[in-house]
């Protein structure tokens, strides 16, 4: 897959192959239910294709092939020996190979989602292996979780505060939750979001449909979040 | 440059082709009965078996490169000599990325391998090390020394215990590589690849690629 356009091509996209968009976080806070949402908003009017890092199952690409927003085949799925961290990080060569393949199966793609098996809160992805990436927290992982920070809190391209419909439920405030993640992102963006809450779906589906054009024009540059948290306290190891 | 530093380089778990994902099908015998206690016999049976068609093959490929003959036809007899189509996917997986590899450090390995559709691991090897003038006796002593610890390091994944218990197996295994390597690094041509399957390994290869539930690849 070529890395860089032919001169015949710059008239149209800058770049030919498709975004490719990780989506980390901890276990459980709905980087599959994310993805799966992506797919059904999005598989109308573009090309998709999904790479799982099962941790010790194919269970996501089994959630996301049952949910039925993607042909079967579009969805596969990437072993990563109880290395789930590596997968996406040092040795990205399996998932590499596997969204290649689907772009080889697949020529018109248009955004390529990669899940991370859900892991701690430094894992974040390879700029080799995404060009963009998605850092999922939900209320329910506990209130202080953004304000603790970590190098995908405060440095993915797109922080996400999932299943803001249970704040109630585990006594967690939003707004505040929201606003420390805010804090601790300076000016990237953060979106509190429920399945239930149509707004911030639009505000989720814009954002991805801004960072696909920045990808094709050439804006889009990878950034690393880093494997590090920005500040240390007392409380980290 | 001395070609043992290429060989420790290659042998290195760091190399990026995915070798954490891999777990010479020791998961697959542990799923089905396979005790901490056996591994030292599963590495020796591999070593006997399906790691000997592996080194063989990748030094029948060395030699093929070397004198310009096909090295698809080496890739087929490797392919006849393992019956199992979950370990040949599994290599061929392996392959792909050494190649990914190999073609950005040494691009001139890609046309050594141009004829073969998806070469396996150890036809990739053997071109690869016939390009950066490594012996036949090196190359096989690397397909059995990384066979051994890619068992080692996944059993440490699959049941910890006491890593220095578990090198002490891969130490304990090198004579059983030494004599792989002499039994194969005078091969040139693809019938003589060594035609040893192992028929439980490969039963245990062909359930691991249909289970859903597992930690490695392979």
């Amino acid at each position: 897959m070529p890395d860089h356009h032919s001169h015949g091509e710059r008239h149209t996209h800058v770049h030919p192959r498709a975004l490719r968009l990780g989506v980390c976080g901890p276990v459980g806070t709905g980087k599959s239910s994310l993805i799966a949402l992506l797919c059904r908003e999005l598989a109308g009017r573009l090309s998709l294709a999904v790479v799982t890092n099962d941790i010790y199952t194919d269970e996501d690409a089994r959630f996301l092939r049952s949910a039925g927003v993607l042909d079967a085949d579009r969805i596969r799925a990437v072993e990563t020996g109880a290395c789930p961290h590596t997968a996406i990080r040092d040795d990205i060569s399996a998932n590499l190979m596997a969204v290649e393949e689907l772009e080889d199966d697949y020529g018109d793609l248009d955004l390529v989602l990669v899940e991370s098996g859900g892991d701690n809160l430094t894992a974040t992805f390879s700029p080799a292996l995404v060009d963009a990436q998605v850092f999922v927290l939900d209320v329910a992982g506990g209130g202080d979780v953004a304000r603790k920070g970590g190098p995908g809190i405060e440095r993915a391209d797109l922080l996400v505060v999932n299943k803001t419909d249970l704040a109630p439920y585990v006594g967690v405030d939003v707004a505040q939750m929201v606003a420390d993640a805010t804090v601790a992102r300076g000016t990237r963006p953060v979106i509190g979001l429920s399945r239930l809450d149509g707004t911030s779906i639009s505000e989720l589906l814009s954002w991805v449909e801004a960072t696909l054009d920045a990808h094709r024009t050439g804006a889009l540059v990878p950034q690393d979040p880093g494997p590090m948290a920005r500040h240390v306290h007392a409380h980290e190891h | 440059m001395h070609p043992d530093l290429l060989l420790m380089l290659l042998a290195d778990a760091r190399l990026p082709v995915a070798g954490h994902t891999q777990s010479a099908t020791v998961e697959a015998a542990i799923a089905h009965g396979l005790t901490t206690h056996d591994v030292p016999a599963y590495v020796r049976t591999r070593l006997q078996s399906v790691t000997l068609v592996e080194a063989g093959t990748a030094v029948v490929a060395r030699h093929a490169a070397l004198t310009g003959a096909s090295v698809d036809v080496v890739e087929t007899a490797w392919a006849a000599r393992t019956p199992s189509a979950a370990l040949r996917a599994s290599s061929r997986g392996q392959g792909r990325a050494l190649v990914r590899l190999a073609g950005r450090l040494w691009p001139e390995v890609l046309p050594g391998l141009a004829e073969v559709r998806a070469p396996g691991r150890a036809t990739v090897l053997g071109v690869v090390a016939a390009h950066l003038a490594l012996g036949p006796e090196p190359l096989a002593r690397l397909i059995g020394y990384d066979d051994v610890q890619t068992v080692c390091a996944a059993v440490l994944k699959l049941a910890p215990t006491d890593p220095s218990v578990v090198t002490g197996w891969v130490v304990d295994s090198l004579p059983d590589v030494d004599r792989l390597a002499a039994t194969v690094a005078h091969l040139e041509e693809p019938a003589d690849v060594p035609a040893v399957g192992c028929p439980q390994i490969e039963a245990w290869a062909e359930a691991h690629a249909r289970t859903s539930r597992r930690l490695f690849r392979a």
